[in-house]
């Protein structure tokens, strides 16, 4: 398995223009692209076998002010996944969409709009509200929104004699 | 305009859970689907930032509340290969038995559940009723029914309890048995047979666009894509099993591929029993002293597993501290809960929304975590 | 807010409780988690239409809300419109710990904390999640409850509106459900 692994990292590197390419287990294997390039790697790497996105989704990497989206390939024929990288900047974050490769994407780049703000040029439906209602405070998985914070200022708590909590690593 | 908006759910029986899908209808035909989501969301991914490693364990089963063991399962996993946690060989096959049994708990339920949307309300009494035999079995093991909270990182929470093995096997000869008159009752009624025959298609080129996979995708494609065999994980690469398969994705086909796979759970379970090592530990310990303080080295990794409805992920990234710094889910049913029936619902009759629902397996929890 | 216990029912509507509490019709809405115990209840296992009771799929028919657990924004909004279409007299049985002080999901920016504040619950069920045995047992004294005219919240819902509404519009904004195209 390992084999066949390094051979497609080779056959890729030899293809694809990668910064870095990391191996996770002995069936997935992560690379990380420029953002320019990410639309031909993934077209390339659905015409060599990766032929599921399995999903899309986002990290905010605030103490670098950058988000890192992350495409996670499947292929089934091989029992392989791929973990696509790719920076973006945090300020105004924008992308294009994928739709046009891997038609699944769709929800995904919604979702990610939803949770992360970045808007998805060529998805005409990315900005529209998915899994939220009424949202009226800033994306909220990013790492600067505190939840409870929000939970506090919305939603009215039981009044209790006493309320129990640990203190872990600086956070209550 | 002869469109009429209709609302289907999310107060609605023949709705799966707290889900929506509204439409335009003529007559009694869709003309335009939508998907709505989000009646439960939690935030998930949000709250488990802000957990610990090992507090997680509380909250992950919730995420897929009909089938919450692979959830645990996942988040396990994904942690020992951060962590390079190794774990003992008798603690592998009984989150197998877990997990497989888990399957036919489920499996069950979905078989009676087609009786829902069609009418057949006995098969429904039948199912959910030999579900619950299996979930005392559950509360047996891990002391509790739905949520087990019992494969954690290391392992599973504590020994089997003596004697569950023949229980196990005993539910296993009476499920043999039983099964079958499941199918002459369901699959094979002209009720719900007239339904779902040549009805609800999702064609192999359909597959690949939505990104569909499990019984949808092995019933369209007649190809063994099943996680279990193609990336095996636990023991499932020394137990035999076939993956049932079929080329022609009608709801009766997948209904019969989930009614093959309950007796492919059975055969596993047998060999489980049976290859099971008696003695040994079932849990490492993964940190020496609290486990309130245990980090998980940096990295990031993506954890998968072959649920009832496909493949099944977390993306989990650590940056070395006590709690996440990113978990996503993948859940199984999101292509075909949302983007299928947008695209694909159109054409369909409105009584078909609900059996597209439950054919494919589309659990509500999951896609809104 | 305390729910008042005292019996000031007429002859009248004594007969009426008493053969309301012996055929109570449970409306047909998963909001929650808590749902996967339900089927096993009106099954053949636990069976609670042994108690008179059965489920109804549309809320003009239907006498007991059950608020299956958490409960997110998006569907409280959803909740308090079917509530506002049942018939009166009308329950709410509120399930698990999600809907007594918010839970596991105390610090979640989705879903609400406290339920009593938007719609009166009448019957809280403890746990997380409540076992058949648990809702069978709260069935059971939601009866005795109607019997006794105890299970007032519908009344205290009518009495007191100006409360709950100012309450369910600080914590959603608005209640009303848009177009869900959003075309």
């Amino acid at each position: 398995m390992m084999n066949s692994m390094n051979n497609i990292i080779k056959q890729i590197d030899d293809v694809l223009t990668i910064t870095n390419s990391e191996i996770i287990t002995n069936r997935q294997f992560a690379i990380d692209i420029n953002s320019g390039d990410v639309h031909q790697s993934l077209a390339y790497l659905k015409s060599i076998g990766f032929t599921q996105l399995s999903i899309l989704t986002c990290i905010d990497l605030i103490a670098n002010n950058e988000f890192q989206l992350i495409y996670i390939l499947n292929n089934w024929e091989l029992g392989l996944f791929v973990i696509v990288r790719t920076i973006i900047p945090r300020d105004n974050p924008a992308f294009v969409t994928i739709i046009n490769i891997f038609p699944g994407a769709k929800y995904y780049e919604r979702e990610v709009h939803e949770f992360f703000g970045v808007t998805f040029e060529g998805n005409d439906s990315y900005s529209k509200p998915l899994l939220l209602e009424i949202w009226d405070d800033i994306p909220p998985l990013r790492k600067d929104f505190d939840p409870q914070v929000y939970s506090d200022s919305k939603f009215p708590k039981r009044d209790l004699d006493k309320i129990y909590r640990s203190k872990i690593g600086g956070v209550d | 305009m002869k469109e009429v908006k209709l609302f289907l759910g999310p107060q609605h029986p023949g709705m799966h859970g707290n889900y929506s899908v509204h439409m335009y209808v003529d007559g009694d035909i869709i003309k335009k689907a939508r998907p709505t989501p989000g009646f439960l969301h939690r935030g998930f991914e949000k709250l488990m930032e802000r957990r610990l490693w090992m507090g997680n364990l509380a909250l992950i089963p919730r995420i897929c509340v009909v089938e919450p063991d692979i959830n645990e399962m996942v988040y396990a996993q994904g942690i020992e290969t951060l962590a390079n946690v190794e774990v003992p060989e008798k603690a592998h096959w009984i989150r197998m038995l877990i997990l497989e049994m888990a399957r036919l708990a489920i499996h069950i339920m979905g078989l009676g559940g087609i009786g829902g949307p069609t009418g057949m309300y006995t098969i429904t009494y039948w199912a959910i009723a030999q579900r619950d035999l299996i979930l005392d079995l559950f509360e047996e093991i891990t002391g509790a029914r739905v949520y087990h909270m019992y494969i954690v990182p290391g392992g599973v929470r504590k020994q089997l309890p003596v004697g569950i093995l023949d229980k196990v096997s005993k539910l296993l000869d009476e499920l043999d048995v039983k099964i079958p008159e499941y199918k002459e009752l369901a699959l094979k009624h002209p009720i719900i047979h007239k339904r779902i025959k040549d009805n609800i298609m999702l064609p192999a080129d359909v597959v690949w666009e939505l990104g569909v996979t499990g019984i949808g995708m092995r019933s369209a494609i007649g190809k063994e894509y099943d996680l279990r065999k193609v990336q095996p994980y636990a023991r499932y690469d020394q137990v035999e099993f076939d993956v049932p398969i079929a080329n022609y994705s009608d709801g009766l086909t997948r209904m019969n591929t989930k009614y093959k796979e309950i007796f492919q759970s059975i055969r596993i379970l047998r060999q489980v029993i049976e290859k099971m090592p008696k003695e040994g530990e079932v849990r490492t310990r993964v940190s020496t002293g609290s486990a309130l303080r245990w980090t998980v080295p940096a990295g990031m990794v993506y954890s998968a597993i072959e649920s009832s409805r496909g493949e099944y992920g977390y993306f989990i990234v650590s940056d070395g501290k006590e709690m996440p710094y990113r978990i996503a889910v993948r859940g199984a049913s999101f292509p075909q809960g949302l983007l299928g029936i947008e695209k694909y619902l159109v054409g369909h009759r409105i009584d078909d929304a609900s059996l597209w629902m439950d054919t494919m397996g589309v659990c509500s929890p999951e896609i809104d975590r | 807010m305390v729910l008042e216990n005292q019996d000031n029912r007429n002859l009248w509507e004594k007969i009426g409780d008493f053969f309301s509490a012996n055929s109570i019709w449970m409306k047909w809405y998963c909001t929650g988690c808590g749902a996967i115990e339900l089927p096993p209840t009106m099954t053949s296992r636990f069976d609670m239409e042994r108690l008179g009771m059965g489920p109804m799929a549309t809320p003009r028919q239907a006498d007991v809300l059950l608020i299956t657990g958490y409960l997110s924004s998006k569907t409280l909004r959803r909740v308090i419109y079917s509530y506002e279409q049942m018939q009166d007299p009308k329950y709410i049985v509120a399930f698990g710990s999600c809907t007594i002080n918010g839970g596991i999901y105390y610090d979640s920016y989705a879903t609400i904390n406290q339920l009593d504040k938007y719609i009166p619950v009448d019957l809280y069920i403890a746990g997380c999640m409540p076992r058949p045995e648990g809702i069978m047992n709260a069935f059971a004294d939601l009866i005795t409850m109607i019997k006794k005219g105890q299970a007032n919240g519908w009344r205290h819902y009518q009495e007191n509106y100006e409360w709950y509404k100012q309450n369910q519009l600080d914590s959603l904004k608005e209640v009303i459900i848009h177009d869900e195209f959003h075309e």
